[in-house]
């Protein structure tokens, strides 16, 4: 079966003695093209979803269906090969490699997703990506010298040049300002429907609600709406 | 491999200053390492010199070469079954030159084969470094036990023994200055040691073993060598531990996106060998340019060979000090990173 589906999803924390249930039974399809935004108040269980959706920890109980493969019963070094292949993050920060320019983050990103493409075709795909997130002028540049801004639209491009299914965004704007924010969400949104990438965006920012396809509220572990 | 090269041409000083540390001690390794080579040469070379083979003394010396004395008809026995056999008796004691100075030798007599120099009665072939001294071929020298004088009739290349210049005399003048008759030592070429009634066999290291000083001298050098070596182990780990644990977030934000931990061993490895080697590449350099200008009479000896197995040495050392501390990485969670914010 086709598509991204999370079935029965269930994380519990041992708590002392007793067991918290952060997560209690989630349910949700993540549709091509779309752009999911998940939302609810702190401790709602949102980003721990974001996580165990995304192959960064594994569920108490419950099914991670990507093309019909449970994530939840695959070893490490499975999840990390779709992590690197099929997976994009961008996080709240931008989390970019120090040492490395904005044209090598991009290489780095070709080069563990294993594509199959020579050096010049992947810098042809580097640069149509940079023009994509408006920041080739500034493919030389190193983190340290970009601001906040196009530090986070680096990270997007980083996240999208191989072309994942899936793109997970945790709090991508909150560290930006209001007109930043406009600019990232358009240019996730944009990105997600060119590339019918299916896109899951945690937030608790209510301007970039009215770039999603599909407001998902959650509160105690539940899907309320 | 390229992670790890991308990050050194970008913190050129982080890395330049862990090369500098590692190029001073591998340095002073190096010329330990050729101090130490160049005293054993210096204690050592008469031993060193003679082919592969076995030194037999007899069983009473308790490995003390100077307490053996082997008996004239076991020696006849052995150099006649054994044509390319040597005896040799050695004794610290000294020559005086034409303008009455005293200069101490290891003097040394010899019975059968071509391995050493031999000599006539009355007189004596000297190591070369006599020669520096001003001593020339013609000269004589005496002793308070010598009736007569010993002409000197040549010079050997490198025969030194215990830090003295070897003279090498006829039995019977040996016998006259030292008060001693007979020989202490056999010496059979050859990889075999065939036993050989009442006496004691040793290889040739070993036989350097049983001299004190000799043995003293060399377990204190190699004591630092080894230390250095440790040091610079610990120096890698602690280098690498402080710089990895730096780079947690870093390291979870890559595993995050589906960096191999494989990878990220490799990144720092490859920083490791290339601060390594080019640190041991430059203090080998210099330590071998070292001899040339090393000053007169330093025993200062270092080969290619002894700088290639150290190097080795170093990089084994290196690589285990970088491995350790590179635990880090293994415990790096890219959850953790996502959740600490901007590394």
């Amino acid at each position: 079966m086709k598509g991204f589906e999370l079935q029965n999803i269930i994380k519990s924390y041992p708590d002392g003695d007793a067991e918290v249930q952060v997560l209690k039974g989630v349910d949700l399809r993540l549709v091509p093209g779309e752009l999911t935004a998940l939302v609810g108040s702190s401790g709602s269980g949102k980003s721990t979803l974001l996580t165990i959706a995304a192959g960064l920890q594994r569920a108490t109980e419950g099914r991670i269906l990507l093309d019909g493969r449970d994530l939840a019963k695959m070893s490490q070094e499975e999840i990390r090969k779709i992590r690197a292949s099929r997976f994009g993050f961008v996080f709240q920060a931008a989390h970019l490699v120090p040492f490395l320019s904005v044209e090598e983050q991009l290489a780095l990103m070709l080069e563990v997703s294993e594509n199959k493409l020579d050096v010049n075709a992947k810098r042809e795909k580097a640069n149509a990506m940079l023009k994509l997130v408006g920041m080739e002028h500034r493919r030389k540049a190193y983190p340290a010298s970009l601001s906040g801004g196009e530090k986070q639209r680096v990270a997007i491009a980083r996240a999208i040049i191989h072309e994942p299914r899936l793109l997970f965004a945790d709090e991508p704007t909150a560290s930006l300002d209001s007109k930043r924010t406009h600019e990232i969400m358009q240019l996730i949104q944009g990105l997600t429907r060119t590339f019918q990438m299916s896109t899951l965006l945690v937030t608790h920012d209510e301007e970039t609600l009215a770039y999603a396809d599909r407001v998902v509220t959650m509160k105690d572990g539940q899907i309320i709406l | 491999m390229k992670l790890g090269w991308q990050e050194m041409k970008r913190s050129k000083t982080k890395f330049l200053i862990l090369g500098s540390i590692l190029f001073l001690v591998s340095f002073l390794a190096f010329i330990v390492e050729g101090l130490a080579n160049g005293l054993s040469q210096d204690n050592s070379a008469l031993v060193k010199n003679l082919p592969n083979g076995h030194f037999y003394m007899s069983e009473e010396a308790d490995r003390t070469y100077s307490f053996s004395s082997i008996k004239p008809q076991a020696q006849a026995d052995a150099l006649n079954a054994h044509p390319d056999a040597i005896a040799l008796s050695i004794q610290m004691g000294f020559l005086i030159d034409a303008s009455g100075k005293q200069r101490s030798f290891a003097l040394a007599a010899t019975e059968g084969a071509g391995l050493l120099p031999s000599v006539k009665r009355g007189e004596v072939v000297l190591d070369r470094s006599m020669e520096k001294e001003g001593i020339q071929v013609g000269d004589r020298l005496s002793n308070d036990n010598y009736g007569g004088a010993l002409t000197v009739v040549g010079f050997a290349d490198s025969q030194k023994f215990s830090h003295a210049s070897v003279a090498f005399l006829q039995a019977e003048d040996y016998k006259e200055i030292t008060g001693r008759s007979g020989m202490q030592l056999l010496f059979l070429p050859g990889s075999d040691a065939p036993a050989l009634p009442g006496l004691v066999s040793f290889s040739k290291n070993g036989f350097l073993k049983t001299i004190p000083s000799y043995n003293a001298e060399q377990l204190t050098l190699n004591m630092i060598i080894g230390f250095l070596a440790a040091i610079s182990g610990l120096l890698f780990g602690i280098f690498f531990y402080m710089m990895n644990v730096q780079k947690m977030g870093l390291y979870g934000i890559l595993k995050a996106i589906g960096v191999r931990t494989g990878a990220l061993f490799r990144m720092m490895w490859t920083q490791m060998a290339v601060i390594t080697v080019a640190a041991l590449l430059l203090s080998a350099a210099l330590s071998l340019l070292f001899g040339a200008f090393a000053p007169e009479g330093m025993p200062y000896l270092l080969t290619a060979d002894r700088v290639a197995r150290l190097s080795v040495l170093f990089l084994i050392i290196g690589f285990a000090g970088s491995a350790l501390s590179g635990i880090q990485i293994k415990k790096a969670a890219p959850l953790q990173a996502i959740q600490q914010g901007e590394m």
